[in-house]
C-alpha cells in the first residue's frame, strides 16, 4: 500500500508562515509523499515561493509539486520553480517522477494543465489566433502528461499518480458557475490519463467545487483544494493493481502432481 | 445609485480590484441577491479575511451587503481515504 498525502491552493503570502508546518510535521506517520496541487502561494513572487519552501523545507517525506495559475501571476514561474526545488521540492511540468515506497515503485506524472472547457461544452483550435493559442496550449499540457505518465509505465511503475492543478474532469467542479467550468479545466487532460492508465489523478483550482469524481476510464479524481477539502492535506491509501500471483514451487509441484 | 445594472457593475469591479490587489482573491462568490450581495468563500489567512472585508466594504458601500468568510483550515486529517 501506498500513502498519498495532497493538498492544493494553500495560497500562501507573507503573513502565512507556520501556518501549515505543525500539520505537515504529522506527515511521516500517515503519508509516504506529500503532493502539492498548484496555487502554492497568492501572486507567484519569489518573497511568497520563499514562504511555501520554509514550509515544507527538511519534511521527512518526498514533496511533489505543480505550479498553478497563481503561481504564474508574476511571470517568474521559473524563478518560483527555483526556489521550491532549492528546498528539496520536486516541482513538476510535463515530467514524472518516482518515489519508492517498501521496494514499491510509484510514479507521479505533473503539469499546471489549463481550461478549455469538457466535452460538448469546450472551446477548439479555431478562429483568431489567441483562441487557437489557448486551446494548443491545453493539449501541449495533456500531451506532456500523457507523454510522462507512459514513460513512468515503462520504468516499471505499476502504481501511477497524475498531478494537475487545473480538472481533468467536470464532476470535481460541482459547486462552480457551470458558466466558468472552461476556465477550471480541460477533458484534454482526463484523456491524456486515460490513455494510459493512473491509479489516482489529483488536482486543486476549484474553490468552491467537491472533492470526489471520475475519469470515463474509471480512474479516480480528487479535487484537493484546501477550501474543498477542508484540512491541511488528505490522505489517499493506494493498493496498487492486482497481479497474478507468481507460481510457487509446491503450487507447481501440486499441479505437475 | 442603487438600480440593478449599477449593482452589478460594482460588483463586478469589487471582483477585479480583489483580484488585481494585495489578496490575489479569485475564488470567492460576490452574487447581487435583489436587496442585498452576498459573499461568500474561503481564504488562507484571517490577515486576508480582514482585507476582504475591508475591501468589500469599500467597493459596496451604501449596499447591504451579507458576508460568509471563512479561513482555510490547517488540521491534519484523522483518517485516509481507502482507494481500490
Amino acid at each position: 500500500m501506498i500513502r498519498v498525502a495532497a493538498v492544493g491552493d494553500i495560497h500562501m503570502g507573507l503573513d502565512s508562515q507556520g501556518v501549515l508546518r505543525p500539520a505537515f510535521e504529522t506527515l511521516p506517520d500517515c503519508a509516504d509523499l506529500l503532493l502539492l496541487a498548484g496555487d502554492l502561494t497568492r501572486h507567484g513572487t519569489p518573497e511568497e515561493a520563499r514562504v511555501v519552501a520554509k514550509e515544507v523545507t527538511d519534511l521527512p517525506v518526498p514533496v511533489i509539486a505543480v505550479l498553478g495559475n497563481h503561481d504564474h501571476h508574476d511571470e517568474r514561474p521559473d524563478e518560483v520553480t527555483a526556489i521550491l526545488r532549492d528546498a528539496g521540492v520536486r516541482v513538476l511540468e510535463g515530467e514524472g517522477t518516482v518515489v519508492e515506497v517498501d521496494g514499491a515503485r510509484l510514479g507521479v506524472a505533473g503539469t499546471k494543465g489549463f481550461g478549455g472547457g469538457f466535452v460538448g461544452r469546450c472551446g477548439s483550435e479555431f478562429g483568431e489566433r489567441m483562441m487557437k493559442d489557448f486551446i494548443r496550449y491545453t493539449r501541449r499540457r495533456a500531451d506532456s502528461l500523457r507523454a510522462s505518465l507512459t514513460d513512468l509505465a515503462e520504468q516499471g511503475c505499476e502504481t501511477r499518480v497524475a498531478l494537475t492543478h487545473f480538472a481533468p474532469v467536470p464532476d470535481t467542479l460541482a459547486g462552480e458557475p457551470l458558466e466558468i467550468y472552461p476556465f477550471l479545466g480541460s477533458y484534454l487532460l482526463a484523456e491524456a490519463v486515460d490513455a494510459v492508465g493512473a491509479d489516482l489523478a489529483v488536482h486543486g483550482h476549484a474553490h468552491a467545487g467537491t472533492e470526489h469524481g471520475m475519469t470515463s476510464g474509471g480512474v479516480p479524481v480528487r479535487n484537493v483544494a484546501q477550501p474543498v477539502i477542508r484540512k491541511a492535506f488528505n490522505v489517499y491509501h493506494l493498493r496498487g493493481r492486482e497481479h497474478p500471483e507468481p507460481a510457487t514451487a509446491a503450487a507447481s509441484a501440486d499441479r505437475s502432481g | 445609485m442603487n438600480d440593478p445594472a449599477n449593482i452589478e457593475y460594482r460588483i463586478a469591479h469589487l471582483q477585479e480590484r480583489l483580484a488585481a490587489e494585495e489578496q490575489g482573491e479569485l475564488g470567492l462568490r460576490v452574487e447581487n441577491r435583489g436587496s442585498s450581495v452576498t459573499v461568500a468563500g474561503t481564504v488562507s489567512t484571517a490577515h486576508c479575511r480582514e482585507e476582504l472585508l475591508r475591501t468589500v466594504r469599500e467597493e459596496l458601500d451604501g449596499l447591504t451587503v451579507h458576508c460568509d468568510i471563512v479561513v482555510a483550515e490547517t488540521a491534519a486529517p484523522d483518517h485516509p481515504e481507502e482507494l481500490s
